[in-house]
């Protein structure tokens, strides 16, 4: 059984606006996805795909007006979506930890860093301090920050970008949590230290034997950091997948589209960037296929909703055209 | 669970519909702005119909009827010149917005561009304006109003000119704050990139962007010029009795208050509080709508 | 084209900032650099390397504490503002973020023609006209020009920002960060707009950015930055096949590929981008340097010639090359 199961996850933002008219904003439409212990997912979409939304889904932090109307998130056996605030506030941070981005804003900036840590265990357990104070020097050292007793003395302000991100991963693993998300982890840390925040991120999976999710717009994170990939549009999850598979075969136009763009697969005034419209507007989402106004291979029948496709074991398109792309795309 | 709920189709109401759904809508908005914006509009339509409402000339005597109290004839009795109060109170409402609204014009209009000035041009020169208005600042401004106004002549036309000097500073403070938080975004950098001269980068880039919270202030004071010039006029500067103006109808009915005669007083200072207070709430109202800090937090 | 005379050219520029207490922030610190017309010249570093700060400086956005810019021959690095302004119409720039770097109070057509009212003398007509073709050379529909900044998308205002840019027919243009704040899908039809634009004009371009693999499509020639100070100077493709300072090999190894099959060569450098305040002695870069010995705490390092033309490294760890003591020597 998958540690984190999410099936038919559908969150809409419900709002009046200014003329008193009713507006949904259809933010995640029948997200599903599966994952194991030891295993690595990224989530990848562009500004408004619904990555974040989606973790935020998962774990109860869905602030008004948006809301969940339908699905099931089944975590160890637990459905989430149901359960009351208090016992969610109680998973989340230690069954479920969350590291997110801008790491000094999530620091408190009036204690020490030591004592955050000490914090959040003594929050969610019966530890002596001198327990808690043990286990935050452990953490402080498993993140890879010389002089942890050094560090615990420290303010958050005394930290550079890379040392409060370690230190907000140090944070997350206190309680042993069993799913790890990580929300855009390295955006606006520089490319040098993002490789060490992704390699320590990835070695903490194995050695506590935790799952993780990755949420990312970057394809080079998804490239060498996830085992899956879940490619996200307009609230659907379009594609998902193990990695090497996607990146070798993908089977939905946009994600093919993707990761054509990339510099790596294209040379600059080549054209074929078709997909490269604007994201089209949550309020009013076209029927059927989020993709196909935009999309080179649409037809009529993708005015109705696409149905997901196993391609091998595991990898799964929502087109009605998976498969049969290649003929089509050598006539059009 | 794939199928979804729908979102409305966008069907075009009806026009009537539409502006009753937009009256909703602010509603749901800022109900204070709402509630404040009917009782200005209240008053403004007593303001320009104020001839066809009145019963009698407001400043016509009728020597029989002194001190009348509210009767059928009379709706708000009569003063001791034997005017009746209710055509004096409706015909009020002119010289509350005729000394509001051009009094705000006025401090905008120096107030805007000396905050404007003050903030892009910064050192020395914003160190000097600053201080002037810090200094004009430590007097209570009803006591520099009184002096300004007994000193220059008691006229309608110098109570405005005084009150809209004295409120200056509170539009030039606010627009300079705002210009010294984005002199230094992109949008001005890019205009000084693209070769814009610095007057143009000030008033066509800068100063559309930072006129919000001035513009948010225009009713509050607004509300405290009203307040302020029905002070003068109680006191006995500025606007002078019989002129149907409620200040100075305040300060004719405080003399015969003590004798019973209470209405003289009391509907010309409820009309008085009413506006202010309806002013105060658009004030309010509009600070949430146009402010983005204040408009997340709900 | 080497012969050509640069459109720009930039002598021991630098830039610091008074951080308070006394102490000063180094920025940029003593960049050469010249751009011939029709090439890019890709600059590339992390935060904190001062990129910005030197394209901003450039164009006297920012006033340089030290050295020269030389703008088509002419000596602008202490003109005035006001003696400046004409020569904007020639050098034009495209901000990182579109959604902060337009007026949200003026209609897409007024911000695209700007530049034109400011330096062409144009009727509304003519100016409206214009409007219509740069819209259309940047592939935005007209419906656009009467609209206001806010309704947009992040591409779709990067265009406008580009329309802008190009409007006079600038000879430089300075391309800060242009693709970063968008997504994948709409940066590479930004990066197609503007190779055909060069291509078409034979505009100059600084293109600025952290993101190798987009500098890597779209420059000529590219500049590594570090602390504000150029380490590497090469051909793109030199650049990548034969990088010779330690640090655009570390830059160059931690950048990850959109490919699962690349494999990651490993020279990860330990730590982060120290403090441009107190800069570190002799060669900035020796506190991370792998391969840093004692001589680098103390020698602050000169150019040194890397196998093919106009390929120089600042490390005294390199042998082989001649060292150069000032680029215009080679020139």
């Amino acid at each position: 059984m998958s540690l984190l199961k999410v099936e038919g996850l559908s969150t809409h933002f419900i709002t009046r606006d200014i003329d008193n008219q009713r507006r949904v904003a259809r933010a995640l439409t029948d997200v599903n996805f599966a994952l194991d212990t030891g295993r690595v997912l990224g989530i990848i979409g562009e500004t408004g795909a619904g990555k974040s939304l989606t973790a935020q889904s998962i774990c109860g932090l869905l602030k008004p007006p948006a809301r969940i109307v339908g699905g099931r998130v089944t975590f160890d056996g637990q459905e989430l979506t149901s359960m009351s605030p208090d016992a969610l506030n109680r998973l989340r941070g230690s069954q479920i930890a969350l590291v997110v981005q801008n790491p000094r804003s999530s620091l408190d900036p009036l204690a020490r860093v030591g004592d955050q840590l000490v914090r959040i265990h003594q929050a969610h357990g019966r530890h002596s301090r001198a327990a808690s104070r043990k286990r935050a020097l452990d953490m402080l050292a498993a993140v890879g920050i010389p002089d942890p007793e050094g560090r615990a003395r420290a303010w958050p302000h005394e930290l550079s970008g890379g040392m409060a991100q370690r230190v907000l991963i140090a944070m997350a693993l206190m309680n042993d949590p069993r799913l790890l998300i990580a929300d855009e982890p390295t955006t606006g840390l520089d490319v040098t230290v993002q490789a060490q925040i992704l390699d320590l991120l990835r070695n903490l999976v194995q050695r506590f034997g935790m799952a993780m999710m990755i949420i990312t717009h970057d394809l080079g994170v998804v490239a060498h950091y996830c085992d899956e990939v879940a490619v996200m549009f307009a609230g659907t999850i379009v594609e998902s997948g193990p990695v090497k598979r996607i990146f070798s075969a993908p089977g939905h136009p946009y994600t093919r589209a993707l990761i054509g763009a990339t510099p790596e697969r294209r040379r600059v005034g080549q054209g074929g960037a078709q997909i490269g419209g604007e994201p089209p507007d949550l309020y009013n989402l076209p029927s059927g296929c989020p993709v196909r106004l935009r999309c080179a291979y649409a037809t009529e029948v993708c005015a109705s909703p696409p149905p997901e496709r196993v391609m091998t074991p595991g990898h799964v398109v929502r087109c009605h055209h998976a498969g049969d792309l290649d003929a089509r795309g050598s006539v059009a | 669970m794939s199928q979804v709920v729908q979102g409305e189709a966008a069907t075009a109401p009806r026009p009537g519909r539409r502006v009753l759904n937009r009256m909703i809508g602010l509603f749901r908005m800022s109900p204070v702005a709402a509630v404040g914006l009917l009782i200005i509009l209240f008053f403004a339509v007593l303001a320009v119909f104020a001839p066809w409402l009145m019963p009698y000339d407001p400043i016509q005597s009728h020597p029989g009827r002194v001190l009348q109290p509210p009767s059928a004839e009379h709706w708000f009795g009569t003063d001791a010149n034997g005017m009746d109060v209710f055509s004096r109170v409706i015909y009020g409402a002119r010289y509350g917005f005729g000394i509001a609204i051009p009094a705000v014009l006025l401090a905008l209009a120096i107030g805007v561009p000396v905050g404007l000035i003050a903030g892009y041009k910064g050192g020395y020169l914003d160190e000097f304006l600053m201080r002037i208005f810090d200094g004009l600042r430590v007097f209570p401004s009803i006591i520099l109003a009184l002096a300004v106004v007994a000193a220059t002549g008691q006229s309608l036309f110098n109570v405005i000119i005084v009150l809209g000097l004295l409120d200056a500073p509170v539009f030039a403070r606010l627009v300079r704050a705002e210009v010294l938080a984005q002199r230094n975004s992109v949008f001005v950098e890019s205009s000084v990139a693209a070769g814009n001269p610095t007057w143009r980068t000030m008033f066509v880039h800068l100063l559309p962007n930072s006129i919000q919270g001035a513009m948010a202030q225009t009713a509050v004071r607004a509300a405290w010029a009203v307040r302020i010039s029905a002070t003068l006029a109680f006191l006995g500067v500025g606007i002078q009795v019989p002129t149907p103006e409620w200040g100075a109808m305040i300060r004719q009915g405080a003399e015969v208050m003590v004798s019973g005669q209470w209405w003289v007083a009391v509907f010309p200072g409820l009309a008085l509080i009413m506006l202010v207070f309806g002013l105060n709430l658009l004030g309010d109202g509009m600070q949430d709508v146009m402010d983005p800090r204040r408009r997340q937090q709900k | 084209m080497t012969g050509a005379q640069p459109v720009l050219s930039v002598r021991g520029l630098t830039k610091q900032f008074a951080v308070g207490g006394g102490r000063l922030l180094t920025a940029v610190n003593k960049v050469d650099l010249d751009i011939r017309p029709g090439e890019t010249v890709g600059m590339v570093g992390e935060s904190g390397s001062g990129k910005s700060t030197f394209g901003r400086a450039v164009l006297r956005l920012t006033e340089p504490t030290e050295g020269s810019i030389r703008f088509g021959g002419q000596d602008i690095t202490h003109i005035s503002q006001r003696q400046l302004r004409p020569l904007r119409r020639e050098m034009q720039m495209v901000f990182q973020d579109p959604w902060s770097a337009l007026n949200p109070r003026l209609s897409i057509g007024d911000l695209i023609t700007e530049p034109i009212k400011l330096h062409l003398n144009l009727g509304r007509s003519e100016r409206a006209d214009r409007a219509e073709a740069l819209a259309r050379r940047v592939r935005l529909s007209r419906d656009f020009l009467r609209r206001t900044p806010s309704g947009l998308s992040g591409g779709q205002l990067q265009r406008v920002c580009i329309a802008r840019a190009i409007a006079t027919s600038p000879k430089l243009l300075v391309l800060d960060e242009p693709t970063s704040s968008l997504d994948l899908s709409v940066r590479a039809g930004i990066l197609d707009l503007l190779a055909e634009i060069r291509d078409e004009t034979q505009t100059a371009m600084l293109f600025i950015s952290h993101d190798l693999s987009t500098i890597r499509a779209i420059s000529d020639r590219i500049v590594v930055l570090y602390l504000g100070a150029v380490v590497e100077e090469a051909g793109a493709e030199a650049l990548f096949e034969t990088p010779a300072h330690p640090y655009s090999k570390a830059l160059l190894s931690a950048h990850l590929p959109a490919d699962p099959e690349v494999k990651l060569a490993r020279h990860q450098l330990e730590g982060e981008v120290p403090s441009p305040i107190n800069l570190p002695s002799g060669c900035s870069f020796h506190t991370r340097c792998p391969v840093a010995i004692g001589a680098c705490k103390t020698t602050v390092p000169q150019p040194v010639a890397v196998g093919g033309t106009e390929h120089f490294a600042r490390c005294i760890r390199i042998q082989g090359g001649a060292t150069q003591t000032a680029r215009s020597e080679t020139a």
